[in-house]
């Protein structure tokens, strides 16, 4: 029993044609209330029952029989002064309910009076008491419920957020109103301090698809009182990410990154991600499912990766290859085109036909034209630290700039490389959080069954057991794919467009439910979550980080510089009292992509002597060899061989 | 020729003779008769009864009052013939607080009445073990269903006759200035402090005081006019001053449509204010009482007394 309740409000009426049922029942109040839709009420029956409702209808009548009883008091004169007396009216609302006490029996709601909620009703209500306050509690604040004067954090269970009990978060909602990325941007920071230690560990990866939009997560946005207050009562530190890093392919220059966090300042914290041959062929489906890719090239695809990439295959003619770069791979092939021309030999080369040969070279070398920048044809990686992944740290992928075929290649592989270490349990985390904005571009409901959606569907339904955790957003939930957006746990919904409201996914919203989705200011959201019986209103804080708009305002992006320029500036940023000089003297006489080599392993490895770190790769091969060894995480380099080295 | 109906005809024929054509629907049912058709008038404002323009409608003074009562009987049993009533009488003043309506006072009383005279002993015991007030009946020796139920239902209405009394005498009390509309005659109140201040509103005419050219002028009073002010006897030696108001136009819709009586008590200001009065009752048409059949007689504030009462009583039984 929970005997303390506000002052009464209203009281719980009901009739022959509109009864009250167990879940749903109507209740008048005064006209002048507090009272609002998505309010949070108590019925409290003297019998002791109490049962907890949230407002989704609101109605307003007077005892005027007929419209056409006012025209004869006005004698047909709208400007007729009114009468002396108001006619009596009614504020009828409706509850639906969110909990009863006690469960069992379950009856309908007594016609009883109600009150609004107070805050420990709130959190009753919701069934937060079950995690909040629990031993082994796990409440992560998504935001303030307020309602007649009082307000109350809400919170979400996290074993239903993360797994195992179900998992994922969509939000929906209007571009620019619905504050989406803002509201995950905050959840995130609210999950990254109160996620406690005791659930295990967790990471994020997100992926910038939109201009600048995650760009600056480590920097502090500007807050108003109103926010600070929010994160006050909401127990969280208003202060940006600590442990971001962030991944940008180059552009097509290959040294300049293809990110607007290129500002000098924020430049060390990009890493380059930078694919091979090997990175691609694992994931060749995505590439090539677009076109009429068949059991044959698949076939021919799967030699190649099996016997023929990092390996000594000797072909007919006697050459002996090591394809390790796109390079090697256009060697092989000219050299059995040749061979067979040579030979006037039939058009199999063991048991593939060269017509296939021939689209599957095309294929392949064309990605490394269409992903320049992310795909390099000399052998070098630069990758996410897969198996070194710390506990609450952010992996911001930036593909905002690239083709749509290079962002679903990223996604794709970022995404399987997660799933695979998390299934060997060796990412570094138990648990990765994966941000996809946009998510209707990934797994549109329509459309043809691509890679991309297909591992996305597999997330969604599988991946609450491994600790791999989809936070999707997208303007219109109508057009993602209904299991990947129907396997989300919570559901967050901002401002919403009137017209997606009229789809048939939001039937079970009432009415005036969907004008306020519809009217819903800023930093307001809609909450589905298991344990709430029905949706319920918050409002949440600007998060503390610096939008991106800002961002790019307070570090405009580096200009593009040429080739020299850029070397040395990426240099600088890690030790800034390298001479440009210097840095152009060691490069002459080098090739191109020797640089980008000698560069890239620099930056990943952040010696304290940069300079001579760099000139140390730059040298000779064996010099090379030294650096892989002390850059020690990846063994990439070692199997390197520079096909313009000697 | 087509023939007319004979509707047609009839109508036809009173226009031809300069009457006016429109009145009642389609009745089935002979009224009683009436009990007191006649009553006496005295002029006082006119030497005639005159049709006097009332002017615009206006506001009636902040904290005018409206009263009300209703009743609820009903056999509950019989000891052999003597039928055992249940009543339940109550009675409200609403006043008005910015356009709303509130309640000011309120009476009610649930009791049995039954005829006394004719129960043992024993039965006369349980039923005041109920501890409901017990009233008489009465009634004489030889008995008769349906008198001894009508004499009941005199208990229940003279119950609701005082219960109206003590709301209008607390009410009266507490506000020493401010209006008071009853619903009906003023009559029963005219001995009371504060009667000056009851203005009764009669929506029923069974008894005419006026006649000839007097009646005449008085019942086809045209819309926003009122009769001149004349005084009337009420049932003892008691006077009371009061006029005919017609709230709403009537033509085609039957000569009593709209058609209000206004009483007060018997003091000079009266005939002053008649008019003015007339005005207040004029602004309250709007709203309109509507659904109610008696609209264009009962005013707002009135039919909410009574539905006030009504939503209290509930079911009652
Ligand atoms: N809690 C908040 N309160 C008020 N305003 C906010 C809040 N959070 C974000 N905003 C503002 O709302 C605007 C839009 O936010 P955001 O970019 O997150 O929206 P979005 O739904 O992701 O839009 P899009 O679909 O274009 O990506 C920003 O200008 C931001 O400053
Ligand atoms: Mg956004």
């Amino acid at each position: 029993m929970r005997p303390d309740h506000n002052p009464t409000i209203g009281r719980v009426v009901a009739t022959e044609a509109m009864p009250s049922g167990t879940h749903q029942f109507q209740f008048w109040t005064a006209t002048d209330t507090d009272l609002g839709i998505g309010a949070i009420v108590r019925v409290n029956d003297d019998s002791g029952r109490i049962v907890y409702a949230v407002v989704t209808d609101g109605r307003s009548y007077s005892d005027l029989a007929t419209p056409l009883h006012d025209v004869v008091a006005a004698e047909g004169d709208p400007a007729a002064k009114r009468g002396p007396t108001r006619r009596t009216e009614v504020r009828l609302w409706t509850g639906a309910v969110l909990r009863q006490e006690p469960e069992e029996p379950l009856q309908p709601v007594p016609l009883a009076a109600v009150s609004l909620a107070t805050k420990e009703d709130v959190e009753f209500a919701l069934r937060m008491d079950s995690y909040v306050r629990s031993e082994t509690a796990g409440g992560i604040p998504i935001g303030i419920y307020t309602g007649g004067g009082m307000s109350a954090p809400v919170y979400l269970d996290a074993d239903f957020l993360l797994g195992p009990e179900s998992a994922h978060l969509n939000i929906s909602g209007v571009s620019g109103l619905a504050t989406k990325t803002s509201a995950v941007e905050f959840f995130l920071t609210s999950m990254f301090q109160t996620f406690p230690a005791h659930k295990g560990s967790i990471a994020a990866v997100c992926i910038n698809v939109k201009g600048p939009d995650l760009c600056f997560l480590d920097q502090p946005g500007e807050l108003t009182d109103v926010d600070r207050e929010m994160y006050g009562q909401l127990g969280i530190d208003p202060r940006p990410f600590e442990h971001v890093c962030y991944h940008a392919p180059f552009k097509a220059d290959g040294v300049n990154l293809n990110t607007l966090r290129s500002h000098h300042e924020l430049a060390k914290s990009v890493q380059p991600l930078v694919w091979g041959l090997r990175e691609v062929l694992d994931y060749h489906e995505v590439l090539l499912n677009r076109d009429d890719i068949d059991a044959k090239s698949d076939a021919f695809i799967d030699f190649l990766t099996d016997r023929v990439v990092e390996k000594d295959f000797t072909d007919e003619w006697g050459t002996t290859h090591r394809v390790c770069t796109f390079s090697d791979l256009e060697r092989l092939f000219r050299s059995i085109f040749e061979g067979l021309e040579a030979t006037g030999r039939s058009d199999m080369w063991r048991t593939h036909h060269i017509a296939t040969i021939r689209k599957v070279r095309n294929r392949l070398l064309n990605i490394s034209t269409r992903c320049k920048g992310l795909v390099t044809d000399d052998g070098s990686v630069s990758d996410l630290p897969f198996g070194s992944f710390e506990d609450r740290s952010v992996h911001v992928v930036d593909v905002a700039g690239m083709d749509q075929l290079a962002q679903d290649l990223v996604f794709t592989r970022v995404v399987s490389k997660l799933r695979e270490h998390l299934e060997r349990r060796d990412l570094g985390v138990e648990c990765v959080i994966v941000f996809v904005d946009e998510l209707n571009k990934y797994a549109p409901g329509d459309g043809p069954d691509t890679y991309v959606r297909k591992m996305l569907l597999d997330i969604s339904e599988r991946g609450r057991y491994l600790g791999l955790v989809l936070f999707g957003a997208q303007q219109f939930r109508s057009q993602v794919h209904r299991r990947v957006v129907g396997n989300a746990g919570t559901t967050l919904y901002g401002r919403m467009d009137m017209d997606e409201l009229a789809t048939p996914g939001y039937q079970v919203l009432s009415p005036a439910t969907k004008i306020k989705l519809a009217t819903l200011p800023k930093g307001e959201l809609m909450i589905r979550h298991p344990h709430f019986t029905q949706p319920v209103f918050v409002r949440f804080p600007r998060p503390p980080i610096l939008p991106g708009p800002v961002g790019v305002q307070k570090f405009p992006p580096a200009k593009e510089v040429d080739f020299e320029d850029a070397v040395v500036m990426q240099l600088s940023t890690l030790d800034r009292r390298i001479l440009p000089g210097r840095v152009k003297e060691l490069i002459v006489g080098h090739r191109d992509d020797a640089v980008r080599r000698a560069l890239l392993a620099t930056r990943r490895a952040q010696p304290d002597d940069a300079l001579a770190f760099f000139e140390a790769a730059l040298g000779t091969p064996v010099a090379r060899e030294q650096v892989t060894g002390s850059v020690g995480k990846t063994t990439r380099l070692k199997q390197v061989e520079d096909p313009y080295a000697s | 020729m087509v023939t007319r109906s004979a509707g047609h005809r009839i109508r036809d024929a009173i226009l031809a003779a300069n009457g006016k054509v429109g009145g009642s629907s389609v009745l089935t049912h002979v009224p009683q008769p009436l009990t007191r058709p006649f009553g006496s008038a005295e002029q006082l404002e006119h030497e005639c009864v005159e049709a006097v323009a009332v002017g615009e409608p206006k506001a009636s003074p902040r904290g005018t009052g409206f009263l009300d009562g209703i009743q609820r009987y009903s056999v509950v049993g019989r000891f052999g013939l003597v039928p055992v009533v249940r009543g339940y009488v109550a009675a409200a003043v609403l006043g008005r607080r910015n356009e709303n309506l509130c309640v000011r006072h309120q009476v009610s009383e649930e009791f049995v009445a039954t005829s006394i005279g004719r129960l043992s002993g024993e039965q006369l015991r349980e039923l005041e073990n109920t501890r409901l007030p017990l009233y008489d009946s009465g009634g004489d020796d030889r008995e008769h269903p349906i008198l001894d139920m009508h004499l009941a239902a005199r208990v229940v209405e003279d119950r609701r006759e005082r219960a109206e009394q003590r709301v209008i005498l607390s009410y009266l009390r507490d506000r020493p200035e401010g209006w008071l509309v009853v619903d009906g005659s003023i009559a029963p109140y005219l001995a009371e402090d504060g009667a000056s201040r009851i203005l009764g509103l009669i929506k029923s005419h069974e008894t005419q005081f006026l006649e000839g050219e007097d009646l005449r002028t008085a019942m086809t009073l045209p819309v926003g006019h009122r009769s001149s002010v004349f005084a009337r006897r009420t049932n003892g030696r008691d006077k009371a001053y009061t006029w005919y108001l017609r709230l709403w136009p009537w033509d085609d819709r039957g000569l009593l449509h709209g058609l209000v009586r206004l009483e007060l008590a018997p003091v000079d200001e009266a005939v002053v204010q008649a008019s003015e009065i007339s005005a207040w009752m004029l602004s309250e048409r709007s709203p309109l009482s509507a659904p109610d059949s008696r609209w264009d007689r009962l005013i707002y504030p009135m039919r909410q007394v009574e539905s006030y009462l009504r939503a209290q009583v509930g079911e009652w039984l």
